[in-house]
């Protein structure tokens, strides 16, 4: 463990800053959530704190969406994708990273490079397939073609390269076979940066909204996104009550993250012993 | 690399019973990502490159004719791509202080704190990332407006000018890339950190007993060992800046005030993307693939140069 | 699986199925059929939607074995949709598309010309409605969009700043002479913004623009040649430039114009009449709102254009083209437009509607703020839509020329026919 050290000055100018940036940070959805509770007539106005706070604007979103179904389907999408890509990457980066053999480097390159594909070149054929497989309105059909990142397997292989090779060597010297060092020695260790990628898939996928909206034609298999989507028309926003859904949004990725930055701190506990 | 684990792998070679298919380990492994990402990407972008030569709006009913080279002239001529080249630099260049300098520093300076400070700080800088990207850009399209914007208000009660901050056309560039960066420093800071707690506490204390001072030992141990992260994240700055502010740029100016934000993405969405023709799409995505491809080798190579690793 | 892919990308034209000859549509609805319908107005929340699944509701209650399945797509959205599903091989049955996408939904997405389907049955339908109206979704002589929803450009204005600068909220203004000077009263009075007009943002269209310039005898093309730097055309814009210059133009965040103007910082606002429910609600109790017909050129008449859109038959089936035909006139009929204008704020294309008591009659004169907007009825010009593969880049260009040549320091002349002159090869050649 690290001991807190340093002069109390220079403390000060530390605690100042972080104050002043995690000021900067929440602010914005402070506004989000004082929005949502403000009532109709009073929704530009610039006081801090709602004057006459009601709960209308949540009614009229939970009335307007099945707000509960949507969340859960995009929990499930985005908890399914976020796995689908610490597992898929975590594969790719162990191959990677701990053998060499012919191919390894264009199938780095190949994965690299997808990343630079624009969504949108690849959306339409995509869709045409994902209909072809049956997979329109499906959860398969969501987490699929998301199911491998490039992201997720660079950040994978800059995991495992830092990863102590004495471990693998003395695992291995055990006559341990190649998949058991995955599951037993190396995942173990590795809780960190897979917890990190974890939260990060999730959000990014929870925050999908041009594949869900191609490929989900029912409301009841809808996506958070769109449901937001559902307040903001060319014809001007529904403040109120799209304040009030991107608070109920917002809040299950606080949770997942409060769950598992445990993991990234916890790991940081027990790294002394490694 | 280690070649520890390579004998092992020369031996193991696993056999699909059903398919009668001998496969060497590695290439197990890698069979999920390598398929979903040629399957789903690759692909769809070796089709498109074919309809970026054609004229075509994908419809069975529809003949395909052939145009050539005319749809990426069409775009590499737009009157503000040149505009729009020199934006988009000027986003990665006014990202980099907030995806990857202010959280690094962040994530060393926020170590030494006690532990529920410091995930107390973490936690805040983080909470941007939670908020909807579209939810995000209409937020702070509220809190600046020139009229009815908080910020404007605290300006103007402080006795200063209000600041047209998106109507503004020297102003407006400069916030798209703080909104940009304002959701981005809990993602760079969270893979910092990450990073960070997994430098071996032994080598700090190591340090610390041969009387290293702090600064040496962030500059010895502490960035060395995050260079990795660091290049990462700054690779992604290059690669993705332009793509990451497209959000912002499609809700909050669409390119204005006289084009002062667009840039290279917001440019192919808006004559290729958004538009019914699959050629001038098509073209844009491989316009941009390439690119950014190039770029991306060319990043990949310092990475290979400078990244150093604890083995 | 791979192999299968890579066809579907490139060789789409030749897997899909054959193309079923132009059929006759069938005479009647005998056993079950089920048809899309694409429609934007189920992609947001609120009385739109509502509406929306009410008249659907209804009209499967009328016609039993017809079962709708709508699909919600948002207004920007719909027309990739639907192209996209054709491209999948799911052929759509009826949409509801914008009407810039006109010339494209008639010509390369194979919309069926509603003469030629259904002949007698159209003119019989047609009688009562707005002959203006049918022309919107007319290209080369024939229907191929059949109006639905639209609204036309109206003059929103705060009459409580009108107050406060002097002027009589009794009078708004008529002409764009009078635009100018109350706007400039109001940002002297008041230090708010005068007027400002919904043309330039990303979420407006050109209909404002296209409204404004046909004011003024301009257009933006005719045929296939792009006349929007033309003498009548600039000089419209032209006109902007100088209530821009004057300072009665506010110079705002064009996203945000219809915020600026619900939080009481803008005397006059030119946009759509589909706002007008939204705004009345956004009002109460914070200012006083008013309506008014869009400002004249001198004694020259307005040329409201309309935003909003048309319903386009897709099916290719005899029974499903039938199906969506009833459907499409139980949309425009009279008991649709009594819910689309009393509920959603769209209006009537049936004007005679307004006058029987047995429709809207009394739900006008409860509402007199729809007025204005019937009067521009009669004057409604249509939108002009672009021609070609290219049409949106044309469209594109023509805006942010247009917007470089309201907020810029350029000539407005010379910036609109530098883009003109870009834009014109991009146009189909004959």
């Amino acid at each position: 463990m690290t001991v807190e050290r340093g002069s109390p000055a220079f403390r000060i100018a530390v605690h100042g800053a972080m104050i002043l940036l995690s000021l900067l940070a929440i602010f914005p959805l402070w506004w989000m959530i004082a929005t949502s509770l403000r009532p109709e007539g009073e929704v530009f106005s610039t006081a801090l704190f709602p004057a006459s706070p009601t709960l209308e604007n949540y009614r009229a979103a939970l009335e307007a969406l099945p707000m509960p179904r949507i969340l859960w389907n995009t929990f499930a999408m985005a908890a399914l994708t976020a796995a689908a890509q610490a597992a898929s990457g975590l594969l790719a980066a162990y191959a990677l990273v701990f053998w060499r053999f012919r191919g390894a480097r264009t199938a780095q390159v190949l994965i690299a490079l997808s990343w630079l594909v624009p969504f949108q070149v690849v959306m339409i054929p995509n869709y045409v397939l994902a209909t072809r497989l049956g997979m329109l309105d499906s959860l398969a059909g969501l987490v699929i073609p998301n199911a491998a990142a490039a992201f997720a397997v660079l950040l994978m292989i800059n995991a495992l390269r830092s990863f102590p090779k004495e471990i693998v060597e003395a695992a291995r010297m055990d006559g341990a076979g190649s998949l058991r060092i995955l599951v037993e020695v190396i995942v173990p260790n590795l809780r960190a940066p897979l917890a990190s990628l974890g939260v990060l898939a999730f959000i990014s996928a929870w925050n999908e909204y041009f594949w869900p909206l191609l490929l989900i034609r029912r409301m009841e298999a809808s996506v958070v996104q769109i449901g937001l989507q559902f307040f903001m028309t060319q014809e001007g926003n529904d403040w109120g009550p799209l304040m009030a859904a991107a608070t109920m949004a917002s809040l299950p990725i606080l949770a997942l993250y409060l769950v598992l930055h445990r993991q990234v701190i916890d790991s940081f506990m027990r790294s002394g012993i490694r | 690399m280690t070649e520890a684990a390579i004998p092992a792998a020369r031996r193991s070679v696993v056999r699909l019973p059903l398919l009668g298919v001998k496969l060497s380990e590695p290439w197990l492994y890698l069979a999920p990502a390598l398929l979903i990402v040629v399957v789903w990407t690759w692909a769809p972008l070796v089709g498109a490159f074919g309809l970026s030569f054609q004229q075509w709006n994908m419809l069975p009913h529809s003949e395909p004719r052939w145009v050539g080279l005319d749809n990426y002239a069409n775009l590499v001529t737009l009157p503000d791509m040149g505009r729009a080249v020199s934006n988009t630099l000027l986003y990665i260049l006014g990202l980099f202080p907030l995806s990857v300098i202010a959280p690094l520093a962040i994530a060393i300076l926020t170590q030494d704190l006690s532990g529920p400070l410091r995930n107390l700080y973490r936690t805040l800088v983080f909470l941007p990332m939670i908020v909807a990207p579209i939810v995000a850009a209409v937020l702070w399209r509220w809190l600046l407006n020139e009229d009815h914007g908080l910020v404007n208000a605290g300006l103007s009660a402080l006795g200063f000018a209000r600041i047209g901050f998106l109507s503004d056309p020297d102003v407006a560039l400069w916030t798209l890339v703080w909104i940009t960066g304002w959701k981005l420093i809990g993602f760079s800071t969270l893979l910092l950190s990450a990073a960070n707690a997994a430098i071996p506490a032994s080598y700090i204390e190591a340090a610390r007993m041969d009387g290293a001072s702090r600064w040496r030992i962030v500059r010895d141990i502490r960035l060395p060992l995050l260079s990795p992260t660091i290049l990462l994240l700054s690779m992604m700055t290059v690669l993705f800046g332009a793509q990451w502010s497209f959000v912002y740029i499609n809700a909050l100016t669409g390119g204005g005030p006289l084009r002062s934000t667009t840039n290279v993405f917001f440019l192919m969405w808006e004559y290729g993307f958004k538009t019914m023709s699959a050629g001038w799409s098509a073209a844009a995505g491989v316009l941009t693939f390439v690119v950014f491809g190039l770029a991306a080798l060319g990043c990949l190579r310092l990475m290979r140069k400078y990244a150093v690793h604890d083995s | 699986m791979l192999k299968r892919h890579l066809l579907a990308a490139g060789l789409l034209a030749t897997l899909a199925a054959p193309q079923i000859a132009a059929a006759e549509m069938a005479e009647a609805i005998t056993e079950p059929v089920t048809i899309t319908f694409y429609n934007y107005n189920l992609a947001s929340a609120g009385l739109g939607r509502e509406a929306t699944l009410g008249l659907i509701e209804e009209f499967m209650r009328r016609n039993p074995l017809v079962t709708v399945e709508p699909i919600a797509a948002p207004s920007n959205e719909v027309l990739s949709r639907v192209q996209a599903d054709m491209v999948a091989g799911m052929q759509p049955d009826l949409a509801q598309l914008v009407f810039r996408d006109l010339i494209y939904a008639a010509k390369e997405l194979g919309a069926e010309p509603l003469e030629d389907l259904a002949g007698e049955e159209l003119a019989a339908h047609s009688v009562g409605m707005v002959p203006n109206g049918l022309a919107l979704g007319e290209v080369e002589g024939k229907t191929y969009g059949l109006a639905y929803v639209f609204s036309t450009p109206v003059m929103f204005y705060n009459a409580d700043l009108f107050r406060a600068a002097g002027l009589d909220p009794d009078q708004p203004p008529r002409t764009w002479e009078e635009v100018k000077d109350a706007g400039l009263a109001i940002t002297k009075a008041t230090g708010k913004h005068g007027f400002f007009p919904g043309a330039y943002g990303p979420i407006d269209g050109t209909f404002v623009y296209q409204a404004i310039v046909m004011s003024n005898g301009g257009k933006v093309r005719d045929g296939n040649t792009l006349t929007f730097a033309d003498p009548a055309a600039a000089e419209a814009v032209a006109m902007l430039r100088d209530l821009m210059d004057s300072g009665a133009h506010a110079r705002i965040d064009v996203g945000a114009h219809l915020d600026t103007f619900q939080s009481g910082n803008l005397g006059m606002f030119l946009w759509t009449s589909a706002v007008q429910n939204r705004l009345i609600k956004a009002a109460e109790g914070n200012f006083e709102l008013r309506v008014a017909p869009m400002p004249a050129f001198g004694e020259k008449p307005t040329a409201p254009t309309n935003s909003g859109s048309a319903l386009f038959l897709f099916s290719k089936e005899p029974e499903k083209q039938r199906a969506a035909w009833e459907l499409m006139k139980f949309l425009t009929s009279e008991y649709a437009y009594n819910e689309i204008t009393t509920k959603i704020g769209y209006l009537p294309l049936r004007p005679g509607m307004v006058e029987d008591p047995k429709w809207l009659k009394d739900w006008v004169e409860a509402n007199p703020m729809i007025k204005p907007n019937l009067s521009q009825l009669e004057r409604l010009t249509p939108n002009i839509a672009f021609p070609g593969p290219n049409y949106r880049q044309v469209e594109n260009m023509m805006k942010e020329a247009m917007t470089e040549a309201v907020f810029g320091s350029g000539d407005p002349v010379e910036t609109l026919k530098a883009a003109q002159e870009r834009g014109q090869p991009l146009m189909p050649a004959e």
